[in-house]
């Protein structure tokens, strides 16, 4: 094979082939450590304690088990909304500064991004509890007359999730507004409109792509998420991975965990599949105008 | 003869028998959980026995559900390398198939020194504590809580609980539910689950936390984020012993005993049985064995040897351990699945 195979005739494209070689390191390391386990996981599912779909028919039998999964779908969605309104302005603000303010807003980011998500949630922990400083500055300033239950519910899950997983976020919705040319909302404004018709028409249409980007980014890690309700949340509030953790370690139900990821792996593919189709991905990805 | 030089001669004459297993016959491999009660048994208990007996004591560190895995595994090698294994109430009856039967009444230190119902077919107790109810002494001016109705009756005492999603909730909460409702201790088994699960649904609303280690619920206590809590009588102890505001109170507190047991086809069985009278002759080693580990022996020798106020801690002194709630645990055994069942969906719904 010589180096002109990898190229297309132009000379400047990859080839097919160019294309799966250069891949292919990658692909291996999927399969050998996603598919595979991923497969045989769900495999067990269908051949443990007998052959069929039991195991899921015991999902579908009690109402608890899609009550679960309702509440995870809910939660994520949750996480997703409050970090779109919060990492937007964020985001806006970081293209709109230069300099040391940029760096800054930068660093507020991504510094947390890179702390341990363990070190994240304690500090929550320690925050939200009972005599922690969210419930004495409310004491203090009049608000509640005595400390009351912050920790161990679904808000300080959406809370410490949102704080988690904020940057996927900002990151994509940046890159978009930072493609969008100044002049676009320069010549809206000589057109005479206002600065919140820029906006609404201009800037966030074309942000749209970095929005959906992030939204699904969040949303989907978000369904999976295991250490943050792990540790903030209530078992009364438990979502998916907990429960099929749970499954695992304690009950040592293999089969049955292995129906739940198959549930959970449903869902997070349908909903890809869905985004994908609606909005083209490469367009969310690449934040390109 | 002293009744130590009586139970090595027994012992020799045994081994004498039992000849083809020379080779391992002064080794003795005992597994436990490692940490605090590996250290704390070699410190007290191994180190000693080696040296009266002249056998050496291996211990082997392994959690106890892998602990029963490997074990099922050498029986069907035939490979058996434990003697003596870590056993809970549930496992003497799980696991009695692949247990050898304690000749209780043959152990003489046993036999003289051993509280009632320590001594059973399949195990004898090794260190004994209690799922207790501990409450805060600053939260509530006169009358303290001291049942499990109390833990009930938020009127009363008001405040956020705890309680435990972990270990044997499964059945520890409905057991003291009955009990808050007015069911007499021995009339608990076999539990009325419908019962319980109606009086665990008035108290969910005041749960603030449901923990999950012992860690955790020793955490809750110290930050005041509960003013009453189930908890681990030995965790407790701890946050009581370093100056915290809390105390325990034994009344329907449920008896959880660590259980030394014997394998079958183990290589010295006699060794294994030597050691199991030792430790419940071995006066001096229980008050630090007690203190350290946090736990309770069930050698009536052993606790004694405390002071009166620090024996009140502890599930074995007199006055608690007749409150304590002693499990079916064979009943509990044959209804583990829809034990299971119940308490996920009603903690799920």
């Amino acid at each position: 094979m010589s180096l002109q195979d990898f190229f297309r005739p132009d000379g400047r494209h990859l080839s097919r082939g160019g294309i799966l070689l250069l891949m292919a390191p990658f692909f291996m390391l999927i399969a050998f450590a996603f598919l595979y386990p991923l497969i045989s996981l769900l495999s067990l599912s269908v051949t443990e304690p007998t052959a069929g779909f039991d195991n899921y028919a015991r999902i579908l039998d009690n109402p608890v088990y899609g009550k679960v999964l309702l509440r995870t779908l809910w939660t994520a969605l949750l996480v997703a909304i409050t970090s779109l309104l919060l990492a937007f302005p964020v985001a806006m603000a970081m293209v709109s500064s230069s300099g040391p303010v940029a760096m800054l807003i930068g660093a507020c980011i991504l510094l947390p991004f890179w702390s341990s998500v363990l070190v994240r949630t304690a500090a929550w922990a320690v925050l939200l509890q009972r005599n922690g400083l969210i419930n004495e500055a409310m004491q203090w300033f009049g608000i509640t007359s005595e400390p009351i239950r912050l920790l161990y519910t679904q808000g300080a899950v959406v809370v410490a999730m949102t704080h988690v997983l904020m940057p996927f976020m900002v990151l994509p919705i940046y890159g978009a507004l930072r493609n969008i040319p100044e002049d676009y909302g320069r010549a809206a404004l000589i057109c005479g409109a206002g600065p919140l018709r820029v906006f609404t028409e201009v800037t966030f249409p074309l942000a749209l792509p970095g929005v959906l980007g992030g939204f699904i980014l969040v949303f989907l890690t978000a369904l999976g998420y295991f250490i943050t309700p792990a540790l903030l949340g209530s078992p009364q509030d438990m979502m998916i991975a907990t429960l099929i953790s749970q499954q695992l370690r304690e009950f040592l139900d293999w089969p049955f965990a292995a129906a739940l990821v198959g549930v959970l792996t449903l869902f997070v593919t349908a909903i890809t599949l869905a985004f994908s189709k609606i909005f083209r991905f490469d367009r969310m990805m690449g934040g390109q105008v | 003869m002293t009744k130590k030089t009586y139970v090595k001669t027994l012992a020799g004459a045994m081994a004498l028998v039992f000849a083809g297993g020379a080779a391992q016959a002064d080794e003795l491999v005992i597994a436990t959980t490692g940490g605090l009660m590996r250290n704390t048994l070699e410190e007290y208990f191994y180190l000693p026995f080696q040296e009266a007996s002249g056998t050496e004591v291996i211990p082997f560190d392994i959690e106890v559900p892998d602990q029963w895995a490997r074990a099922e595994g050498m029986m069907r090698t035939g490979n058996v390398e434990f003697d003596i294994v870590t056993a809970t109430g549930p496992d003497l009856v799980d696991k009695a198939d692949i247990l050898v039967d304690i000749p209780c009444a043959d152990l003489p230190n046993v036999a003289e020194y051993a509280l009632p119902g320590a001594c059973t077919t399949k195990g004898v107790a090794r260190t004994t504590g209690g799922m207790v109810l501990t409450y805060n002494t600053d939260a509530y001016e006169g009358d303290q809580p001291s049942t499990w109705a109390d833990f009930w009756d938020t009127e009363t005492y008001p405040g956020p609980r705890g309680l435990p999603d972990t270990g044997d909730r499964d059945w520890w909460l409905p057991v003291v539910a009955l009990l808050a409702d007015g069911v007499a201790k021995e009339d608990l088994f076999p539990l009325d689950l419908d019962r319980a699960y109606a009086k665990l649904d008035e108290i969910r609303p005041e749960i603030a936390v449901w923990w999950k280690t012992g860690n955790q619920v020793q955490q809750i206590m110290r930050d005041d984020e509960v003013v009453m809590t189930m908890a681990y009588s030995g965790r407790a102890l701890k946050v009581v012993q370093d100056g915290n505001p809390f105390a325990m109170a034994w009344d329907g507190a449920i008896r959880d005993t660590g259980y030394f047991a014997v394998l079958k086809d183990s290589p010295n069985p006699e060794a294994a049985m030597e050691f199991i009278d030792f430790f419940y002759g071995d006066a001096d080693g229980h008050p630090g064995f007690i203190s350290d580990v946090g736990y309770a022996t069930s050698s009536t020798i052993g606790l004694r040897q405390l002071p009166e106020e620090e024996q009140k801690l502890y599930a074995t002194y007199p006055d608690n351990y007749e409150l304590l709630v002693d499990p079916d645990f064979a009943w509990i055994g044959e209804n583990r699945d829809e034990l299971r069942d119940r308490w996920t969906n009603w903690l799920l719904q």
